[in-house]
């Protein structure tokens, strides 16, 4: 991938838009889901469903303090795009009859958890920050969990809405990895230095500590829908390649933490790591949904209805 | 009606040929009437007086600034309802200022001018009019409104919306909004006088945002009885109230135009107005400006943010994709379908260019001119475009207070060079292209420091960013650079004599 020009990037996107209407979602093939495939695929959609939409959320935030009008218009239409992935996820789940009318699917509390975080801080975070974790999970949405749906859902419908739903996403990379290189440009070790000092932030330390026990929690979930984890891994292992295929993205200081966040992840003798955020998400599964404030009203946005 | 007469060249030429009959029009012939000039001709493309406050008769239509500001000095009048009348009232107003000082008898109804060029030989301005009609004038007065053109936005698809469509500068009041589902596109300052009214009526609002506006409260009540008979009977306690009302306005221009402590204390009365209007976090975070305030026209008003609350209403700040048969796609890939779709989009601004074609001396083209940002001398006159006036010319526009405070000035300055004209019995009264130069530069100079240029888009710039719009001071400076026809800023040709006298 060339650094791309953003300018161009926004035309294009503008150019290529699509909407739930574009699909038909009462066409055949929901049959083709076995009996076997459907609670844990509902499990699934609903957890990458909740996925996109706090992705959505995330992009919100970045669009408050892109550095330019090109950036910022550009993240305001990724948000609504995430928004339309959640969307469309939700029409499938409904055309497998796994959503009663009207019904949102409930977040699980890992989820709950990013939500509340990303809606009391993530518009004060500086944008480098979630400009690279967003990537890291976006490829690790695209990477592992779009494709082995894709690998193991025969509908042709789920294989439309996605081939849509990637073309997107291959554009929310392309943009995510460039941004990376522009922030890591002409960065120096003083800049990192400050930069990592922003970690003493007790409201990033707080997203840490939601955002990687969702990355274990996901793990357990493709395991538990017969995915190897090697999978997930392999995604990850992509975005230490593809962000730090040049100086200026391995200068990125952001782009170093997550790479080595990524590592511990994907290596599951690191037990240090692994045993206290195993238990995060145990943890997480066990707080009573009364300890949750109210989800913020953005929360409810999303919808399986083509037309409104 | 139409006036079947003649070709207007066979008629002698007016003294004043005045294009566009709203405030401006029909001011400047009051003026030069008062003043004993009485050759005057208003041609109106309209069947009525009124521009601005005559089209924009959409529901909730309203003056954004106290009605004792927003009429003219010399015709105050003691009977508004309200402190910020409704667009009715202000059209009432002018159907008063017609009758009283007689003005019908010049105006020539539903003649569009759309082409004026200046006869060198003759001295004359030509104006022909869409039907073919040709009007003269020794001077001629660009009175034809800074937002008279309705504004459509370049969303892909508008042709194929089967439902109704209104502009809020057209209204159509025939067509009943009762139980219609409607969605409304833009939140600047007519958009947020319709919403309240149309959340009223509609089945279903949803209003579509681009960028979230500054909204401050508005101090707005009736006009209580012995307030009126007050100010009948002693209209100097009116003239004191708009004095300090302009005063009130002039001191806001310390926030409005310029990055001052000011502006931070406003930004502040402003979230604290969403703050207690708007519980909701995620709305209210919708709701926020992400710019400077004053970058943008400041709105105000106490019912749009409730509005929007009410449980038949909703804000969309998804981006607009496209218009289809039914309805508003938007990226999050919702199709929103509605009966009617209400265009809050403003108006084509002519900042970069003219509204019709305008030839000068020598067949220079005025357009042509304007193409990069729109300039004139002290916002009136043009170099090589002798004895034509511009109202709400380049670099006029108020952003803090009533436009007829400016629209005053201009008015004076027109009165008093056609004044000029006639006793030194010129041909033709030019403007220096120098002084038209160094004017700019200074404005140029005084504009780079104001909110306005800070970095927002908005329709006071150009596309290139070039802002040939606002007026960079106070009312009161604006008052002052008009105050004074300095005739060495320009070049006089003697009636008979073809040479130049100094
Ligand atoms: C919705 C709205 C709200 C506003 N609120 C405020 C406010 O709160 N405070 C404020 O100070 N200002 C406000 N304004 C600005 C307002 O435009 C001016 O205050 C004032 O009314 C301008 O008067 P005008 O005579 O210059 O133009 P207009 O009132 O627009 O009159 C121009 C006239 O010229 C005619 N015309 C145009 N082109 C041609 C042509 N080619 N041939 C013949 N005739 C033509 C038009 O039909 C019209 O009658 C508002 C404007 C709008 C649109
Ligand atoms: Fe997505
Ligand atoms: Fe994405």
């Amino acid at each position: 991938m060339a650094k791309i020009d953003l300018d161009n990037m926004l035309e294009k996107i503008k150019n290529t838009q699509w909407s739930l209407s574009d699909v038909d979602w009462d066409a055949p093939g929901a049959e083709l889901i076995t009996p076997e495939q459907w609670p844990k695929l509902k499990a699934f959609m609903a957890d990458l469903m909740w996925i996109e939409h706090v992705g959505a959320r995330a992009f919100a935030a970045m669009a408050k303090k892109a550095p330019d009008d090109t950036l910022r218009q550009i993240y305001t239409y990724f948000h609504a795009e995430e928004q339309r992935h959640a969307n469309a996820e939700m029409a499938l789940m409904k055309r497998w009859g796994m959503l009663e009318d009207g019904e949102l699917p409930e977040p699980n509390n890992n989820l709950r958890l990013v939500i509340e975080w990303l809606d009391r801080f993530a518009d004060d975070q500086p944008v480098y920050v979630l400009g690279t974790v967003v990537p890291m999970l976006e490829i690790a949405l695209d990477g592992a969990l779009c494709k082995f749906l894709l690998d193991t859902v025969d509908d042709p419908v789920c294989h439309q809405a996605f081939e849509l739903i990637n073309g997107d996403e291959a554009r929310h990379l392309g943009v995510g990895f460039s941004v990376m290189e522009m922030q890591g440009h002409g960065k120096t070790y003083i800049e990192l230095i400050r930069m990592t000092a922003q970690l003493m932030d007790p409201r990033l330390i707080l997203g840490i500590a939601s955002y990687f026990p969702l990355l274990n929690k996901m793990r357990d979930n493709i395991v538990e829908m017969g995915l190897p984890e090697e999978k997930l891994y392999e995604a990850m292992r992509k975005f230490e390649k593809i962000g730090g295929r040049t100086g200026d993205g391995r200068r990125n200081p952001w782009f170093q933490i997550i790479k080595h966040h990524g590592r511990f992840v994907v290596d599951r003798k690191k037990r240090f790591y692994h045993a206290p955020i195993d238990a995060l998400v145990k943890v997480a599964d066990v707080i009573p949904k009364k300890a949750f404030p109210a989800v913020p009203s953005w929360v409810k946005e999303i919808t399986y209805h083509p037309t409104a | 009606m139409k006036n079947n007469q003649p070709l207007a060249q066979q008629q002698p030429p007016a003294d004043a040929l005045i294009i566009g009959a709203g405030f401006a029009g029909l001011g400047t012939a009051i003026r030069l009437q008062q003043q004993g000039i009485r050759n005057i001709t208003i041609l109106e493309r309209s069947d009525d007086v009124g521009g601005t406050w005559r089209d924009n008769q959409y529901p909730g239509a309203a003056c954004d600034i106290p009605s004792n500001l927003y009429s003219f000095s010399f015709a105050q009048n003691p009977n508004w309802s309200r402190s910020f009348s409704g667009s009715r009232e202000i059209l009432e107003y002018i159907h008063h200022l017609v009758n009283h000082f007689n003005l019908r008898q010049y105006i020539r109804f539903n003649q569009n001018v759309s082409n004026l060029a200046w006869d060198q030989d003759k001295g004359l301005w030509q104006a022909t009019t869409t039907d073919g009609d040709v009007f003269s004038g020794r001077t001629t007065v660009m009175a034809q409104g800074p937002l008279s053109n309705p504004g459509w936005p370049g969303i892909v698809g508008i042709e194929d919306f089967e439902g109704k469509k209104l502009h809020s500068a057209a209204w159509d009041h025939d067509y009943d909004l009762k139980g219609k589902r409607i969605a409304v596109i833009g939140t600047g300052a007519s958009a947020i006088q319709i919403v309240p009214e149309l959340a009223k009526c509609a089945d279903k609002l949803t209003v579509f945002q681009r960028t979230p506006p500054w909204i401050m409260p508005r101090p707005d009540f009736t006009t209580p009885d012995w307030n009126k008979t007050l100010f009948r009977k002693a209209p100097v306690s009116q003239t004191a109230v708009r004095k300090a009302l302009y005063l009130a306005h002039e001191s806001m221009a310390l926030a409005v135009i310029w990055n001052s402590p000011l502006t931070r204390f406003a930004e502040r009365l402003g979230r604290w107005h969403l703050r207690k209007q708007v519980p909701d976090r995620w709305l209210r975070r919708q709701l926020t400006p992400d710019y400077r305030m004053g970058c943008k026209r400041i709105l105000v008003s106490n019912d749009y943010y409730p509005a929007l609350q009410k449980p038949n209403t909703k804000l969309i700040t998804w981006p607009i994709d496209r218009i289809s048969e039914n309805g508003i796609r938007t990226v999050e890939g919702i199709e929103h379908q509605f009966d009617c779709i209400v265009f809050a989009t403003g108006f084509e601004v002519s900042n970069a260019g003219t509204p019709f074609p305008i030839t000068g001396i020598g067949g220079r083209s005025l357009n042509e001119e304007w193409k990069r940002g729109a300039q004139a001398y002290k916002s009136i006159n043009v170099s090589g475009y002798p004895n034509l006036f511009f109202t709400f010319g380049p670099n006029s526009g108020p952003g803090h207070n009533s436009a007829l405070v400016y629209m005053e000035s201009q008015m004076d300055y027109i009165v008093r060079s056609i004044r000029t004209i006639q006793s030194l019995k010129l041909k033709a009264l030019d403007v220096r292209q120098s002084a038209q130069d160094d004017h700019n530069r200074s404005i140029q100079s005084r504009l780079a420091k104001t909110n306005w240029n800070s970095g927002c888009q908005s329709w006071y710039l150009t596309e290139d960013g070039f802002n040939a719009t606002m007026y960079p001071g106070f009312a009161t400076q604006y008052a002052k650079q008009m105050a004074d026809l300095e005739l060495e800023d320009y070049r006089l040709l003697a009636e008979e004599a073809a040479s130049e006298t100094v």
